[in-house]
């Protein structure tokens, strides 16, 4: 644990920045300067702990979705405050729901429960096109929110029992009718390789075989249940292992197991890294051998989670003793994963200047934080509409901001609650190619240029991210190198070389400067943030 | 015939498969009769003078068996035994000799096959095969004697595209994979035609207007900043500028008009099928789009397309079909359209090879509904300039390995050199690391 027994004693401003990009999505300058008067150990474990109050947050909910559902003949566009649809009989659809989680990840009083809900869904990626049901998707989302701080392997047990991963990797088609049927191993390879071991790590194909084995039989109820002609379209479900029972649930099916075969769970024992169970209640009907992988395999387990985290919060490139350092560190505190990170958070190694500036970001927290930075906070943003119904909220349109470009984070290489595969998106440089650096510079246009189109029948103009260039600048620039800075401070990007700097400006500001508030200043403000987010230094954090 | 197979299988049985030699050259269909007994193809055109390669990759693991069927002799026995409910029926297949029969769910490929242009390698794989996709994928991309940080195509790049001011040389139509990154060049990735330039916005008006200076600001973002000091600056760095460099060439070249094929592609409104899909980014969307490159003559040499939906864990007696259909589909329509194309240099159908491969075929046995993964797979080249016919022996059903999976009979790299030597004319062990012999299908 040496590397992460020195504490991080007093933090600077800069600290502070660091610490918001890596654990949250980002804090404005002013706030940064606050939280760096208070002591750090107190400040890091309740930002961990989640404890900031959400009351407004689900209060502002009905009217989250900003979008332009269109009107027809005489009927005016619906530019107005909607609740997201996320149910079935919408029926809701992935755009929505992408919206809907970016949407509280940028208004959320607690950002580092949606960074940590983030890491899960891409340790754990769970893909929307192939489970069909947005309201499943989102219920595994909002598991790694209320186990994701917890101890590992109540929150592995949790997935693999979760719906939308027993769909997306056919725990409900691991099924036997008949002795000599052979179990589905897709779950079982992946929890070890993707999402607990690492490949080939302290496992082999007859561990997989018998940990397929051990999980034959389970399935779900789909509850919720809008329309009885439609059995695939529910809003909820239920784990339950089918053994042979009577539905314990009249009114609802079973979703994917068939009720008139006796059972469809092996019988017997399997083995599993050389411990024999029962495959009946005496291991929780398979439930037990999930247990098996953190006891049976701990220190390979720990190793992994730490090689995972360690990339997603601080460093891409990190020596192997620093590794096993946090290793230790999750061992020590018994797989709590938010105790664990909070010992992170509080070292004197997390804050070392190195490692600021040395991860890509990813492109929904990098859309997220821009979005934080250069937009009102959640009660800002509701005041227009508090003062006038009339008003639309001044949300972040993310639904419209997917939808308009057939799918912003798709395009960025993110296609949120919906990767291609099991092992999500590559990070760090695989966030980077010529294509999703070309989406990316779309979304800096979106957000510094305050793109809009059209309007409704009454010729008002939409923007997608209702920007004020005043809110950027709460003390008035002096000069163009003023307005440089000010917004270098707040969008915080790797430090950017002067003669860039000199470039930019000379392009920007042909003529003196003046802060006068006509549009050509504004114009030449909105240039500046655009290419600064357009840089490479900004899609660093 | 048989005399052929068992040659082939001598060999893979014993070093062939083991060292990574190749079964080299016997199989092709140019005899004195065709394929099925008609009259024989017509033969390979020569290496055109500026060759282009199209790699289509099949993610998730593309089962063999369905797909190059098991029909005759002990591997049929085997296949049937092994896949009670889901092996697929002699009849619905064609046969390619040698006891094998193409599933003809694979739409358009007996028809390619009978042409003469088409190559299989069924069995394609490594030693030591791994069943993890990303390992494997990453391994077969690699595409070296020991594998590094590279792809067989980044170091193509690195030996045969300038380092700057010739961004167009390699296309990707679909993200960018490890083995189209080298030491000096990437590939660029596009993956629409659409509002491909600086600033490239999503409607018609934003508050900037006149963007066209914020051009020169963007360039600046790269030529003024130095030697990147990180991983992620230095890959931020080479997209970026990479983007930059390509969006003028390319939109000058792509025009604002879109080419309309010569042939309908799967998912056009006036596809024979309507059942076949076309997605965004679908494979049949990839084709066109690259099609349509080709056509407007731009400077490329190599494109990658990327398709998917392979892992058919579950439901592979529903989706597999579909998944060959579509696959085929797209194949044939894109073959046949590249022959209406003509470009500054030459016929495209002339000047174009294509292949494939997925990171490994499935088990043998069938788990209840679906397969799980396996080991051996199925590639394939098809081109005019190709000699039709079986260049891998079918792996033995009847000799497995202690998983249950089949062994591998040729080498992958085998493949790759056969491309490198023969189609675009560069040393492939200079590119590979090793040398790989020729499968003789060029």
């Amino acid at each position: 644990m040496a590397t992460f027994d020195a504490l991080k004693s007093t933090w600077t401003p800069d600290d502070v920045l660091h610490f918001g990009r890596r654990a949250g999505f980002g804090l404005k300058p002013e706030a940064a300067a606050t939280l760096a008067m208070r002591a750090i150990g107190t400040t890091v474990d309740a930002w961990v702990d989640g404890s900031a109050d959400e009351a407004a947050l689900t209060a502002a909910l009905p009217l989250a979705n900003v979008v332009d559902y269109p009107g027809y003949g005489n009927e005016p566009d619906q530019w107005a405050p909607h609740p997201f649809n996320l149910r079935v009989e919408h029926p809701a659809d992935l755009t929505e729901a992408q919206g809907y989680w970016v949407w509280r990840m940028q208004y959320a009083p607690n950002p580092f429960t949606e960074k940590l809900a983030l890491y899960w869904h891409q340790h754990f990626a769970t893909g929307a096109k192939k489970v069909d049901n947005i309201p499943l998707m989102l219920k595994q989302i909002q598991l790694f929110r209320s186990l994701g701080r917890g101890p590992f392997g109540d929150l592995l047990l949790a997935v693999s029992q979760d719906p939308a991963m027993m769909i997306w990797l056919d725990t409900v088609q691991n099924k036997v009718e008949k002795a000599s049927d052979v179990p589905n191993e897709n779950y079982a390879r992946e929890v070890l390789e993707l999402y607990s071991l690492g490949i080939d790590n302290g496992y082999n194909q007859q561990d997989i075989t018998e940990l397929a084995k051990a999980l034959t039989g389970w399935d779900y109820i789909g509850r919720d249940f809008p329309d009885p002609k439609n059995p695939y379209y529910y809003n909820d479900a239920e784990f339950i292992v089918y053994r042979g029972q009577a539905n314990p649930y009249p009114d609802h099916p079973w979703l994917h197991g068939y009720a008139m075969l006796p059972n469809q769970r092996k019988s017997g024992t399997f083995t599993l890294f050389g411990v024999t169970l029962d495959l009946g209640a005496d291991s929780h009907y398979g439930a037990d051998a999930i247990r098996l992988i953190l006891t049976q395999r701990a220190q390979a387990c720990a190793g992994f989670l730490a090689q995972r985290l360690l990339h997603f919060f601080l460093s891409p490139e990190l020596p192997a003793n620093v590794v096993n350092d946090f290793r230790d560190v999750i061992l020590a505190n018994n797989f709590a994963i938010g105790r664990s990170l909070k010992v992170l958070f509080k070292s004197a190694y997390f804050y070392d200047p190195a490692h600021r500036f040395a991860l890509v970001e990813g492109p929904v927290a990098w859309s997220v934080r821009i979005a934080r930075l250069l937009m009102p906070d959640l009660a800002s943003a509701m005041a227009p509409y508090l003062q006038n119904p009339a008003n639309p909220p001044r949300f972040g349109a993310w639904s419209a901001f997917v939808n308009w470009d057939t799918s912003g984070f798709f395009n960025m290489g993110q296609d949120l609650l919906n990767p291609k595969g099991p092992n999500g998106w590559k990070e760090h440089g695989g966030w980077l190619n010529s294509d999703t650096y070309r989406h990316r510079t779309r979304t800096a246009y979106a957000l510094a240029a305050k793109e809009g189109r059209g309007d409704d029948h009454n010729h008002v103009p939409r923007f997608l991210f209702d920007t004020d260039i005043h809110e950027w600048f709460p003390a008035t620039p002096a000069s163009a190198l003023d307005v440089f800075n000010r917004l270098v401070a707040l969008l915080q990007p790797a430090p950017i070389p002067t003669g860039l700097r000199d470039a930019w400006l000379t392009l920007v500001w042909a003529k003196p400067f003046a802060w006068d508030g006509k549009p050509a200043t504004e114009d030449a403000v909105r240039r500046l943030a655009f290419l600064i987010l357009c840089s490479p230094q900004a899609q660093q954090h | 015939m048989s005399k052929r197979r068992e040659f082939l299988q001598t060999l893979a049985a014993g070093s062939a498969a083991m060292t990574g030699l190749a079964c080299g050259g016997g199989g092709a269909v140019t005899a004195s009769s065709g394929p099925g007994g008609g009259p024989p193809p017509p033969p390979p055109t020569p290496a055109p003078t500026s060759p282009i390669l199209v790699i289509i990759t099949a993610e998730g693991g593309m089962d063999l068996l369905d797909a190059l069927v098991p029909i005759g002799g002990a591997n049929a026995g085997a296949y049937q035994n092994l896949r009670p409910t889901l092996k697929v029926n002699p009849a619905a297949t064609t046969d390619l000799g040698s006891n094998i029969g193409l599933n003809n769910a694979f739409a358009g490929m007996a028809a390619l096959h009978q042409q003469g242009r088409v190559a299989w390698l069924p069995g394609i794989g490594m030693p030591n095969p791994t069943l993890s996709h990303f390992l494997a994928a990453d391994l077969w991309w690699q595409g070296s004697a020991v594998p590094g940080g590279t792809g067989w195509m980044g170091r193509y790049a690195d030996l045969a595209f300038a380092r700057s001011g010739d961004p167009l040389r390699g296309i990707s139509t679909d993200g960018l994979p490890l083995g189209l990154q080298g030491v000096d060049r990437n590939f660029v990735n596009i993956s629409s035609p659409d509002t491909y330039r600086f600033p490239s916005t999503r409607s018609e008006w934003g508050s900037v207007e006149d963007p066209v200076p914020l051009r020169a600001g963007f360039t600046d973002g790269f030529a003024l900043s130095g030697t990147p000091g990180s991983s992620g600056l230095k890959a931020a760095m080479e997209s970026g500028q990479l983007y930059d460099q390509a969006q003028s060439l390319f939109s000058n070249l792509i025009g604002t008009s879109r080419r309309t094929p010569s042939v309908p592609y799967p998912g056009d409104a006036t596809y024979p099928d309507a059942t076949l899909r076309d997605g965004y980014r679908h494979l049949s969307y990839q084709l066109k789009f690259i099609a349509e490159m080709v056509a407007k003559d731009l400077p490329s040499q190599v494109f990658v397309a990327t398709t998917g939906g392979f892992d058919t864990h579950s439901n592979h007696a529903r989706d597999f079909p579909l998944l060959l259909k579509e696959m085929g589909a797209s194949l044939s329509a894109f073959y046949a359209d590249l022959a209406s194309i003509s470009t500054a240099k030459g016929n495209a159908q002339d000047r174009v090879l294509i292949i494939g491969w997925s990171e490994f075929g499935r088990r043998v046995r069938e788990n209840n509904g679906g397969l799980d993964h396996g080991t051996a797979g199925l590639g394939y080249a098809i081109g005019k300039g190709v000699k039709g016919g079986l260049y891998s022996n079918f792996p033995d059903l009847t000799s497995l390995d202690s998983n249950g999976n089949m062994k591998f009979t040729t080498d992958f790299r085998n493949l790759y050199a056969t491309v490198l030597d023969k189609w675009l004319g560069v040393s492939s062990r200079t590119v590979l690391g090793g040398s790989y012999p020729n499968l003789g299908f060029l």
